[in-house]
């Protein structure tokens, strides 16, 4: 890949110490307590801890409530990215097109973005609610048909829309300017060899795009596994029986509410490894493919 | 020689008001938000403004589990409040931890006169030791009761609500064939339907007096008469005679009977003025005390909400400054300020006796309300109807929830739901045994 | 373009306008139902046309949570945290990019794990730091013996102290921490072409002027995206406000006082639910995130990857 370096490491050194210095001491530091603490039987208001080594591990591995919780996990991860992804990409697309209304629709497409979590977790109880939001109209026609409450499967589909909805803007913020960043020349060279607007999309811009992709590609899917929490508290609550119980809700659940800090600390690392793990995988295998300049 | 150098204090000081007076101030963290955290503010500023030797700084921490993980946290880096408010369910691990100082013996230190015996036994059981010394201060306390449309069940021919489940759903098909779709809406609660059942019928949640006698504890209920009501409620929605309202659901089962389409919903009673302030003209409720089946012998109910606690690590001015604020909240004035804005109950048999004598429960908004003091008083607390003082309770409670869910959307019957809750639920606390390994509860 | 295809025009069109829809019916929800009175709006079903309250609970909704000087330590925090984050993630994303070294990788893999652990999980531990963030350095010291041997040495006793509770900085410096910055100047950086650097070296011209005298203009759009993600993200903070600051009066912050407005469904106390005046806060709390991404909107959609170098 690269290229053309500068030689002064002692100035490497220098610029990267500050953010080094501030994620040791506000996160490193205080994860290294919480790893300590997924090998232990951690009491809350302190005062004395057993030394278990690896027995939580066992006991959550163990657990097919567990297992549960990590399944539906990576379902509402990969869905949610896909929709989020395809959406986004759809609509960027199709806005970078720039016919009439382009400025109004760009706007509109964005600043969904800037609306805090639990705001939006609230407005969406009122869309999907069954007996009183908008969809309660679907369960006129057919009664029973739209139940998030009782049908597992339907609550996930809902969590993964809200979950989705957020991102979609965010990521339609990054594909249009990388869109827009295509210079116009390369297009109207396809157009005038032929191309028809679907084909240029597709073997024009798309490669393009390939390091936003990535990039948008990545933190979807880290968003997804850690920061669903806001919507799935909101909306669900992890139920009905535990079909939205995602792996960050069920460690909120079990250490910020359950008080056990020990297993709660051992899910964290268990999901920190999962995380760690399928980034790695798309670094290695997909970044590969993409072409930066 | 030592001198301790201390960097950059300087930038930041903890936001204390900065009183140069003798004024002693000191920190209560709470939990109720939304307008009820604006009533325990008044009760800050009614302290406030009732003497000048102490000031109290009241911090609303958006809910009780928030309030208790902050102080938590708070704890630990021995930035934590004097007082903090702990629901019921999360005091297993501040108890065993020993990190408060009881209130009843903080009142003999400082002189201060409390007549401990005046607070109803339902309720100081709840948050006393073993030997009935009391830990922390009742605050704000509640019980079940459930809620009915008046015109719906005269329409159906009942006389009187129901007091026993057989009578009740019997008053379910009554009301039923009247034409109401929705006699009952159900929101599954093990506050209500496992631990305050139990405590009505006398029978246990858990071993060792539901946890009282021990850390060894396992739970029970899934061998006693709750396995059946629980298979009631399942057979009376399966028939129709019960809908499912949760909040979750867009719909909680208290906005379905304000809006008139359930005739009965159970809720403790601090709902009591919630409902008051949302029902729409013309909507005729009154409330009862929770059944109890045939052949078993009505008992007390327990306390929900949550009590004050001191903690341990502050100074002597701090807890003089905590022991007048909690001295305040006794008095028959704050205890009529805290019924009459909130749903909730008087605590203390004296100021339960002063509200009658002011004819406070003969009209609306509150009459009805001492229905509660009845449920909560109707027997002497036996061994059974203390309270529950298990660990990981929280998670156990979760775990009923999900397993009785499951039940109802069909995927398992009750019985299996209950025997899975309690299998799950034992793990828990053989867990929670383990971290405190050689305590007790005091 | 010069083509015309009016079929995909109006499927164009279509598009747009459905995906401008879905996207904002949750917050036109949310307006209405800050438009309607307590028992409107706890009936059902949920409205769909507003109604006439909105001046009456955006009033009551602003002296209930005391907006006025949260809304100015909100903003404080939030340009605070703008700027920190946009001078370090670059930096760091230079230090990663344009040098030779062999902990690159390693030191871009330490900076991205932060997105790894929620602070949910972490907060415990993350508050004790922030009572005294000298504390990892104090624990150092004291376990490699330096305290002993410096109070042996000089009889002076080191006992850092940095309490950062109920403070601006302790509200900032976390919030700074994060790895999306870098991740992000990075892949711009990496699309930078080797032409550059070589010319910059040729010119005699150091990395820390190339940094500031080539980098930094290209990458106007990227801090223009990142400063308006971050803006938002510091606004819309609740967990760790709501932790760390219990002076509220002198340093909360809004997103925490809305949480405080929405009624808590855990008590047993059933406190009176007012929809109409959680929604009116959360309009109010909306409007200066979204001012801001429609203001920089501009600038950084006009090519967060920039071409013409």
């Amino acid at each position: 890949m690269r290229r053309a370096y500068f030689k002064n490491n002692w100035i490497a050194a220098l610029v990267v110490a500050p953010q080094l210095l501030i994620i040791f001491v506000f996160f490193y530091w205080p994860a290294s307590q919480a790893v300590y603490w997924a090998f232990t039987l951690e009491q809350p208001w302190g005062g004395g801890n057993t030394w278990i080594g690896l027995d939580n591990f066992r006991q959550v591995l163990g657990d097919p409530v567990y297992w549960q919780s990590v399944t539906a996990s990576i379902i509402f991860a990969l869905s949610s990215t896909v929709l989020a992804m395809g959406m986004a990409l759809i609509l960027a697309l199709f806005a970078d097109r720039q016919l009439k209304g382009y400025k109004i629709f760009r706007i509109g497409l964005i600043w969904p973005y800037a609306i805090a979590a639990p705001a939006v977790g609230l407005a969406f109880r009122f869309v999907f609610n069954p007996n009183a939001g908008l969809l309660s109209f679907v369960n006129k026609a057919m009664p029973g048909l739209w139940d998030p409450t009782l049908n597992g499967n339907q609550a996930l589909i809902m969590v993964i829309v809200a979950g989705s909805w957020k991102l979609i803007s965010y990521n339609f913020i990054f594909f249009l300017a990388a869109l827009q960043s295509i210079p116009r020349s390369l297009v109207e060279a396809g157009a005038m060899d032929g191309a028809g607007v679907l084909r240029r999309m597709r073997d024009i811009q798309l490669p393009l795009l390939a390091p936003t992709f990535f990039f948008i590609l990545v933190i979807n899917i880290t968003d997804s596994f850690t920061d669903s929490f806001g919507i799935i508290d909101t909306l669900t609550g992890g139920g009905p029986a535990r079909a939205t119980d995602l792996m960050v809700y069920k460690i909120y659940s079990d250490g910020f509410r359950g008080f056990d800090y020990s297993g709660a600390a051992t899910q964290s690392i268990i999901l920190m490894v999962l995380v760690i793990a399928l980034t790695f995988v798309q670094f290695r295998y997909i970044e590969r493919r993409v072409h930066y300049t | 020689m030592n001198i301790k150098i201390t960097t950059l204090a300087l930038l930041a000081t903890t936001g204390m008001a900065g009183a140069a007076a003798a004024q002693t101030s000191f920190e209560y963290w709470y939990g109720l938000s939304g307008d009820l955290g604006n009533v325990v503010q008044e009760t800050c500023n009614r302290f406030n403004a009732s003497q000048s030797e102490y000031e109290i700084v009241c911090v609303g921490k958006d809910g009780y589990e928030a309030a208790v993980q902050n102080t938590i946290a708070a704890f630990r880096a021995n930035q934590h409040p004097t007082i903090v408010q702990s629901f019921d369910a999360g005091t297993a691990d501040l108890m065993l931890s020993g990190e408060f100082y009881p209130v009843q013996q903080m009142m003999a230190d400082y002189d201060i006169e409390i007549d401990w015996s005046n607070y109803f036994p339902g309720i100081s059981n709840y948050y006393a030791a073993a030997t009935g010394e009391l830990f922390s201060m009742p605050f704000n306390s509640s019980t079940p009761v459930y809620y009915y449309n008046e015109d719906m069940l005269a329409a159906a021919g009942i006389e009187e609500a129901p007091l026993t489940w057989e009578g009740f759903a019997e008053a379910l098909v009554a009301i039923k064939d009247s034409g109401v779709d929705c006699p009952y809406a159900y929101a599954p609660s093990t506050w209500i339907d496992l631990e305050q059942f139990s405590m009505a019928h006398n029978i246990p949640v858990a071993s060792n007096d539901n946890g009282y006698a021990g850390l060894d504890s396992e739970l029970l209920f899934n061998t006693t008469q709750h396995v059946q009501h629980m298979e009631n409620i399942q057979s009376w929605i399966n028939d129709g005679y019960a809908h499912i309202r949760t909040a979750q659901s867009g719909l909680s089962a208290r906005d379905s009977f304000v809006q008139g389409e359930c005739a009965i919903f159970f809720s403790s009673i601090a709902d009591h003025n919630t409902v008051g302030k949302i029902a729409p003209e013309g909507l005729n409720w009154e409330v009862q005390m929770i059944p109890v089946y045939e052949g078993f012998e009505r008992h007390n109910t327990v306390v929900g909400g949550a009590s004050l606690w001191v903690l341990s690590g502050k100074t002597e001015e701090e807890y003089r400054g905590a022991a007048a604020y909690l001295s305040f909240l006794a008095t028959p004035e704050s205890e009529e300020f805290w019924a009459s804005n909130t749903g909730y109950i008087p605590v203390t048999q004296t100021g339960y006796d002063a509200l009658i004598d002011k004819g406070f429960y003969d009209a609306a908004p509150y009459a009805g309300r001492e229905i509660a003091i009845r449920s909560l008083t109707y027997t002497a607390p036996t061994n059974l109807t203390r309270g529950i003082r298990l660990g990981g309770f929280i998670q156990i409670r979760s775990e009923w929830t999900n397993e009785v869910g499951a039940a109802l959307a069909g995927q398992k019957t009750m019985q299996e739901a209950l025997d899975t809750a309690v299998e799950r639920g034992n793990v828990i606390l053989d867990r929670f045994a383990r971290t405190y390994a050689g305590k007790t509860f005091p | 373009m010069i083509e015309r295809t009016p079929i995909l025009n109006v499927a164009t069109h279509l598009i747009l306008i459905t995906g401008l829809a879905l996207l904002l019916l949750p917050v036109w929800i949310a307006y209405v139902a800050a438009t309607h009175d307590l028992q409107t709006v706890n009936s059902a079903p949920v409205e769909i046309w507003p109604g006439d309250q909105l001046w009456i609970n955006v009033q009551a909704a602003w002296t209930q949570a005391d907006f006025g000087p949260k809304f100015v330590n909100t903003f404080i925090v939030s340009v605070g945290v703008v700027v920190g984050k946009i001078t370090i993630a670059a930096i760091t994303a230079f230090g990663i990019v344009f040098f030779n070294h062999r902990l690159r990788m390693a030191i871009f893999w330490l900076i991205f794990i932060t997105l790894m652990l929620p602070l949910e999980v972490r907060i415990v531990p993350t508050y004790a730091v922030a009572a005294n963030a000298l504390m990892p350095f104090q624990t150092i010291l004291d376990w490699t013996g330096m305290t002993w041997l410096i109070e042996r040495a000089s009889g002076v006793r080191v006992d850092l102290q940095w309490n950062m509770l109920n403070s601006y900085t302790g509200l900032i410096l976390p919030l700074i921490a994060t790895a999306t910055g870098t991740f992000l100047y990075r892949q711009f950086f990496l699309t930078i072409p080797d032409e550059l650097v070589e010319a910059a070296k040729m010119d005699g011209a150091g990395p820390l002027r190339f940094l500031w005298q080539v980098l930094i203009p290209l990458s106007r759009t990227n801090i223009a995206a990142l400063a308006t993600i971050m803006f938002v993200y510091s606004w819309n903070q609740y967990l760790w406000p709501l932790l760390i600051i219990t002076d509220r009066a002198n340093y909360g912050l809004v997103v925490v006082e809305l949480g405080n407005l929405v009624p808590d469904a855990m008590t047993t106390g059933g406190g009176v639910p007012n929809w109409h005046i959680a929604m009116a806060a959360t309009l109010m709390v909306m409007i200066p995130p979204i001012l801001v991404v429609i203001f920089m909107q501009r600038w950084f959609v006009r090519g967060l990857i920039n071409t013409d170098k």
